[in-house]
């Protein structure tokens, strides 16, 4: 690699790393705030955002779910939880979920979405009491 | 300076207009009311189409529909899936000739058996770069996908294979195949490696190559990926051994209004000064081959418009770095032509969020000193459903 090319590489980089991790601590607070807890998602191409989710058993959560570009789906399997997720700007998914038994259930898109869309699944953890966090 | 062909704006514009607007609460009623039926947005057949003008200074402009692509999916069962990707490039395909090609370029089932492991088989998309994976329309800037996407890496790139895939957890997730290699008898000057994928057809699999991609998106917003690929070369010419190696880096991030990314790729060809004379004796000129390739690009997009569409808007700059004569084997020079940098700048505006009209300029030098730098002018549109 030739040293202008190197430096290149570095400075990007140096400034993705800097302007996400002040973006991680930001989005950490914004979540703190809701009496009932509310788990925000978002959902892009070809990702969730988180992709891992825990509650406790027996634990009501609300999911709002939003998308970031097209048209996603929120399933999770064996559940029977489905849901649209509008596109970008259109709207939010809400549902209620409670865990009712502990384990670990893959949550996935199942709206076509685009060449990665079988990449798009995350896991949702419903802890048994006195399981650590 | 580009003389511009007018006449391709206002159809563009009415084209999305005419498809795309509506206020937004008459959008925000319908996606609720999407929504609430349950009714997908999408079922077993979706795609995406791409419509150009292009306009290079000094030569006729070219209206192009570039890519008429449909995706089939199938569940057999929850675990057990088939995804299929037909693409028509250039509007018209005939025989032995260069307008137009039909491609199979994803044909595959996933027997998705954990998180952690998956497997898939069929016609495969190399996971390599940014956009050999995420090349929808709507999902990066440019009319055109970058040229380190298209003369280092090149995209779209598929063929047959098989392999594993899955989520390691904390962030981490990998794609493993096994696929079919490259042709090197069809590797170029210009153009790299490009000519030597098989596509699937009939492939050669004396020898087998492998790829990977290893992502991190563990931080909100970011995304880094590091790809591999590498097999030998060389079964049409078997006394070489034209091995290619390609190694990636990336990275994208988004926050707020302001989208990042950026792509390193190097290209390792062995064996090219025998692969040279080899070829030039086919053809009775040496093809100069490199024995390496090397492109970098970043670019910086922020969402000038962020009112959700049809108010949404995104403009965009981009630098690319592109040399496919980077590293000559001992006794050949490089072909100056070739050593190439683009600044490409523009717009992508967003009537739906399935639905993108672009624009961008590009000023494109290469280091030759003997062929001249070229201006292009660039509008799109482009849709996935």
């Amino acid at each position: 690699m030739t040293t202008r090319s190197g430096l290149f590489v570095a400075l990007f980089v140096a400034v993705v790393v800097a302007a996400s991790v002040t973006g991680a601590s930001h989005a950490a607070l914004a979540g703190q705030a809701a009496p009932v807890r509310t788990i925000e998602i978002t959902a892009s191409r070809f990702e969730f955002w988180p992709s891992e989710i825990s509650i406790a058993e027996g634990e009501a959560v609300e999911f709002r779910i939003t998308s970031e570009d097209t048209v996603h789906g929120f399933r999770i399997v064996g559940n029977g939880l489905n849901l649209v997720v509008p596109k970008r700007g259109k709207g939010v998914a809400v549902a209620r979920f409670t865990g009712t038994q502990a384990g670990r259930y893959s949550f996935e898109c199942n709206r076509m979405c685009g060449a990665g869309h079988n990449f798009m699944r995350g896991v949702l953890v419903v802890r048994a009491p006195g399981a650590a966090q | 300076m580009v003389k511009y062909r007018l006449f391709a704006v206002p159809i563009l514009i009415a084209a999305a207009f005419l498809g795309g607007v509506t206020t937004p609460a008459q959008a925000q009623e319908q996606a609720q009311d999407n929504a609430n039926s349950g009714l997908p947005s999408t079922g077993p057949l979706s795609g995406y189409m791409d419509f150009h003008f292009n306009k290079a200074d000094g030569e006729d402009g070219i209206l192009d529909f570039h890519r008429f692509v449909l995706l089939f999916n199938h569940s057999f069962s929850p675990r057990l899936r088939f995804v299929g990707e037909l693409e028509l490039e250039h509007a018209l395909v005939e025989g032995l000739e260069e307008a137009g090609e039909l491609e199979l370029e994803q044909a595959y089932i996933d027997f998705l058996l954990s998180r952690r492991l998956n497997l898939r088989a069929g016609m495969l998309l190399m996971p390599v770069g940014i956009i050999n994976e995420r090349h929808e329309p709507p999902v990066y800037n440019g009319v055109e996908r970058p040229f380190v996407d298209t003369v280092i890496i090149p995209s779209t790139w598929f063929d047959v294979g098989a392999g594993v895939h899955g989520d390691l957890g904390a962030g981490f997730r990998y794609r493993a195949y096994v696929v079919a290699p490259l042709n090197s008898l069809e590797f170029t000057a210009d153009e790299g490696i490009r000519g030597g994928v098989q596509k699937g057809s009939k492939a050669n699999v004396r020898n087998v190559a492998y790829t990977g991609r290893l992502e991190y998106l563990g931080i909100r917003g970011l995304t880094l990926g590091a790809s591999g690929w590498t097999g030998d070369s060389s079964f049409e010419t078997p006394r070489l051994d034209t091995s290619v190696t390609l190694g990636e880096v990336d990275a994208r991030f988004r926050r707020d209004r302001l989208e990042l990314r950026g792509q390193f790729a190097d290209v390792r060809i062995g064996d090219a000064a025998r692969l040279n004379d080899s070829l030039g004796r086919i053809i009775g000129i040496s093809p100069n081959i490199a024995a390496g390739l090397r492109g970098f690009y970043g670019e910086a997009a922020y969402r000038v418009w962020n009112k959700g569409a049809p108010r949404d808007m995104v403009a965009f700059v981009r630098y690319e770095n592109f040399d496919t004569q980077h590293r000559m084997p001992e006794g050949f020079q490089p072909l100056k032509e070739f050593d190439r940098d683009a600044w490409v700048m523009g717009v992508t505006y967003y009537p739906d969020p399935d639905i993108a009209v672009k624009a961008d300029y590009i000023s494109l030098r290469n280091r030759s000193g003997l062929f001249a730098n070229r201006h292009l002018l660039n509008l799109g549109l482009g849709w996935w459903f």
